[in-house]
């Protein structure tokens, strides 16, 4: 018989620690988390101290505080942070709430059209954030937007009623995209819920509301932090709404001063010092969610009882959680794809032009991108790589969840941080130390680098979800296991994997997703010669061609669409249901 | 006699090269291309490869590269391709840590600053009295033109502004998309021009101030900008660049115009040496290349604008403004090498002040 790995008496590190840790297996974990932490942590590192070493286009200055003085005299900073906290703060809220109110409908309700209400917040996720925010910019602008316009002709409302370039327009767009962060961390959670805890409360009278706000969703609260947490620090380092929706309303949001430091000032030092004050908010919010879960076994709600899913019976409500879902599903994705529809189909946009539709029609745009030389092979690679580094980032996200949380060595915690600090830096300076540490190597302008700087970006979000998910694991499965004789392979592979199943779905395909499009870490990493498909498609974005961006987004939405519904009903997929 | 012959043997040797596909044959007299581009031909054979690094469009450098491989079989094209932020970056790190890595870097505002860096290898070209815009150390292969562009549904002509200084004018206010000042953008090497080409500080001052004065929104993406003067949210796009202009009018049949009152500003594109290339005789092969009629005709193909002087071409000065044009060039050496601190020095304390 075995003891559980490192009772809490025994949490120091030690010689014992460790010869015990061997003894039990768990040092496999602890050492594959410290090899995944190690390539994080070394492109961090390099931009760190780059930051106090270095100046304008790197050259070397000694040992400096400059960089971080010339933040802290910057008068502007405090202004836009505010707006930076506000807009990243509530888009957070809305989404991870909206996200998480959509996965309990989908898991845990009697709403009708399962079918339907299965697929339709999943359909959202794979139209990119810019996609989103050209389709809003087109439909909410004050004079040129499609409902202002339409709203004045056929109610006579002279101001615009809508304004796209406004802080709740902000919020709504970016909040959109942080659904499917709430959603695919949420959705694991209530499919795998211990319905005894919510019977308990029927049994003594609480109705189905009151269960579910003091029961169901309390429960829920590691993944909804994980997903919350997630999307603050997205949309605190999001450039795209701020660009196109922010600076023509005159909201400047702090990341622009990170990416003019990078491009008026040419300073990754200065940009690093800049992103400091994101690394300490990113801490802050972590500091929150780690103080949140602190007694994980709160939140555990698959234990070691055998029990069945229970879908509640929400009588009436149950029509009109099927419209919230539907109407999520035309707000996130249907009425934004009919606009880029329709304006990849049209010479131009505007008001009249969009209206005069299809009378107007011109492929002209379809051509363009189609012909594109690099499309189909800068397609192939993308999927390619996009799907290894999925599997290889869930996989190690994983792993380090599992050591945080159930090995108990000594320190464990601090790889919460590692595993997260990624998002508190621009993709462009993180690429850069990645370069630096790469560059004097074979490793340098192969798809490895490639690979490693995908990994490196999209680690917080395998691990935020692997986190959020083995927290309502309760640890009784595992003390079992290791009751039994089971070293951590036994427990690892045949306890905590399978039962993670539905939240290691959700990550692969929100991860290959993502990486799929990604531009802004791929692009420093990409050796020449070598085709990219996000580079190629989203490069009409970049440039401001609207209507092909529409056309490229469009035909590279009907890919994806295809590719998730064959891969759901020809081979039984499952992506989080 | 023997001039004679001598000439005949010298225009013997550019039909065979030309013949040969060597040498583009609308260059083979009159200028020193030929006898340059054989030389370096030869020696870029040799080295086999040429790396380019871009701010232009996938589509644009694969087609350019196309038609520098067709007149210059031989040799191993490849590119790679982000924005100047990215170039400059991933350039300057390659440089400081002894990279042969890319050839030649075409872009408009990274090459100035990645020279201010030294990774740059000085080259002038030999066909500098056919540029419009000459630097003796980087070839200026092609140009950014700003234009000042207005929305035909929002604005009459009788109310359109005549030149740049007019845009200031309050009656404007809520109709001008503007550049941001302070990004280092299009707008910002506008007024790096404007400053050098008035050399009157009252009068610089006056249009700064009064671009602040109509108190609008500054935009950080001028595509975007443009974009929105497309869509009739804005008027007047302080600045638009005169491709996506022209594209637009011409291809796209959009309400924009050009006001031709207000003459464009000229930025250099250039085709600069990378100081520690691998294959430096095909970078300025290429360089070269591309300020010939030929290399002209493939850029301008894909819409990219003309640096060699009466090229015509649908996005040359002479055919959107009319000949005799005289454009605003932007060569304040200050302002290309260290954007950042001529903003802070000429512009912040009007913008900000």
């Amino acid at each position: 018989m075995r003891t559980p790995p490192f009772p809490l008496k025994e949490r120091t590190i030690s010689w014992n620690s460790l010869r015990l840790a061997y003894r039990q297996g768990v040092l496999i974990p602890l050492f594959s988390s410290v090899v995944a932490g190690s390539l994080i942590v070394t492109p961090v590192v390099i931009v760190i101290v780059r930051s106090f070493t270095t100046a304008r286009l790197g050259s070397s200055v000694g040992f400096s505080f400059d960089n971080y003085l010339r933040v802290l005299h910057d008068p502007k900073i405090l202004p836009m942070l505010q707006n930076s906290v506000v807009y990243a703060g509530g888009s957070a809220l809305f989404g991870t709430l909206v996200g998480a109110i959509l996965a309990w409908i989908v898991a845990r309700t009697n709403t009708p059209g399962k079918a339907l209400v299965e697929l339709m917040p999943l359909y959202p996720i794979l139209m990119p954030p810019v996609m989103k925010n050209i389709a809003w910019v087109l439909l909410l602008s004050p004079k040129s937007g499609i409902l202002n316009n339409m709203l004045q002709q056929a109610f006579g409302i002279d101001h615009p009623v809508f304004n796209a370039f406004s802080m709740p327009a902000m919020i709504w767009v970016f909040g959109l995209t942080c659904v499917t962060l709430g959603y695919l961390f949420l959705l694991p959670v209530f499919l795998s819920f211990d319905p005894s805890l919510e019977e308990s409360a029927y049994i003594a009278g609480s109705k189905p509301m009151r269960t579910l706000l003091r029961i169901t969703f309390p429960l829920a609260i590691p993944a909804f932090l994980s997903a919350l947490v997630l999307n603050f620090l997205r949309g605190l380092r999001s450039f795209e709404t701020p660009v196109l929706q922010g600076s023509p309303g005159g909201i400047d949001v702090f990341v622009s001063k990170v990416y003019d430091s990078m491009s008026v000032d040419y300073n990754p030092g200065l940009a690093t010092a800049y992103s400091a004050v994101l690394i300490a908010l990113s801490i802050t919010a972590l500091l929150l969610y780690v103080r949140t879960t602190r007694f994980s076994e709160r939140y555990a709600t698959i234990t070691g009882k055998g029990y069945r899913v229970k879908v509640v019976d929400i009588g009436r409500w149950k029509y009109a959680a099927f419209l919230a879902v539907f109407v999520y599903f035309l707000i996130g994705i249907a009425i934004p794809f009919v606009v880029l529809i329709v304006t990849s189909l049209i010479p131009y946009y505007d008001y009249d032009t969009f209206m005069q539709f299809p009378s107007n029609i011109d492929l002209g745009s379809y051509h363009r991108v189609m012909r594109h030389p690099s499309f189909v092979s800068g397609l192939y690679n993308s999927l390619a790589l996009s799907l290894i580094i999925a599997l290889v980032t869930v996989f190690s996200g994983i792993v380090m969840a599992f050591t945080i949380y159930r090995t108990k060595v000594y320190g464990s915690k601090v790889f919460e941080f590692i595993g997260t600090i990624p998002l508190a830096f621009p993709p462009l300076v993180l690429s850069l130390g990645l370069i630096i540490a790469v560059i004097g190597s074979p490793l340098y302008n192969t798809l490895w680098a490639l690979g490693a700087g995908l990994f490196i970006a999209y680690f917080p979000y395998a691990l935020r979800n692997a986190s959020g998910a083995i927290v309502n694991i309760h640890r009784e499965l595992d003390e079992a296991a290791w009751v039994h004789g089971a070293k951590w392979r036994h427990v690892f592979f045949k306890v905590t994997l399978p039962l993670l199943k539905p939240s290691i779905a959700g990550a692969l395909f929100y991860i290959f997703i993502e990486a799929i499009r990604n531009i802004d870490v791929a692009v420093l990493l990409v050796a020449p010669g070598m085709e990219y498909g996000p580079v190629t498609l989203f490069e009409y974005f970049r440039v401001g061609q609207w209507a092909e961006a529409a056309a490229g987004g469009v035909i590279y939405l009907l890919i994806l669409i295809a590719t998730v519904s064959i891969a759901k009903f020809v081979f039984k997929i499952k992506f989080s249901l | 006699m023997k001039k004679n012959i001598l000439s005949a043997a010298v225009a013997a040797v550019v039909a065979v090269l030309a013949s040969s596909g060597a040498v583009p044959a609308a260059n083979a007299q009159g200028d020193p291309y030929p006898k340059a581009a054989a030389a370096l031909y030869e020696k870029a054979k040799q080295e086999g490869a040429l790396v380019v690094y871009t701010v232009w469009d996938v589509e644009h450098i694969v087609s350019i590269l196309d038609a520098f491989s067709k007149r210059y079989p031989g040799i191993k094209t490849s590119y790679w391709q982000g924005r100047n932020p990215e170039i400059v970056q991933r350039t300057v790190t390659e440089f400081q840590a002894g990279k042969e890595s890319v050839d030649i870097i075409l872009s408009d505002n990274a090459p100035p600053v990645i020279r201010a860096a030294g990774a740059i290898q000085p080259y002038e070209t030999v066909q500098e009295k056919f540029l419009v815009l000459h630097d003796p150390t980087m070839p200026i292969v092609s140009l950014q033109i700003q234009a000042l562009v207005y929305n035909t549904k929002k604005l009459k002509p009788g109310d359109l502004p005549k030149s740049w200084e007019d845009v200031a004018n309050p009656k404007y206010k809520g109709n001008v998309a503007l550049d941001d000042p302070m990004r280092a953008g299009p707008l910002s090497s506008q007024l790096a021009g404007l400053k050098e080409m008035w050399k009157d500080d009252a009068r610089f001052t006056r249009f700064v101030k009064g671009l602040k004065a109509l108190g609008v929104p500054v935009h950080k993406s001028t595509s975007a900008m443009f974009r929105l003067v497309v869509s009739g949210e804005y008027a007047i796009c302080e600045p638009a660049l005169l491709h996506d202009a022209m594209e637009e009018r011409d291809e796209k049949h959009s309400p924009v115009q050009i006001i031709k009152s207000a003459p464009p500003v000229i930025f250099p594109r250039y085709g600069a040496i990378y100081a520690k290339a691998a294959h430096p005789n095909a970078a300025k092969l290429l360089a070269e290349w591309l300020i010939t009629t030929e290399g002209q005709a493939a850029l301008d193909k894909v819409g990219r604008e003309a640096s060699r002087k009466g090229f015509e071409s649908k996005t040359s000065i002479e055919h959107a403004y009319g000949k005799g044009t005289k454009p605003i060039p932007i060569t304040d050496k200050g302002f290309m090498e260290d954007p950042k601190k001529w903003l802070d020095t000429n512009i912040k304390p009007l913008w900000e002040g």
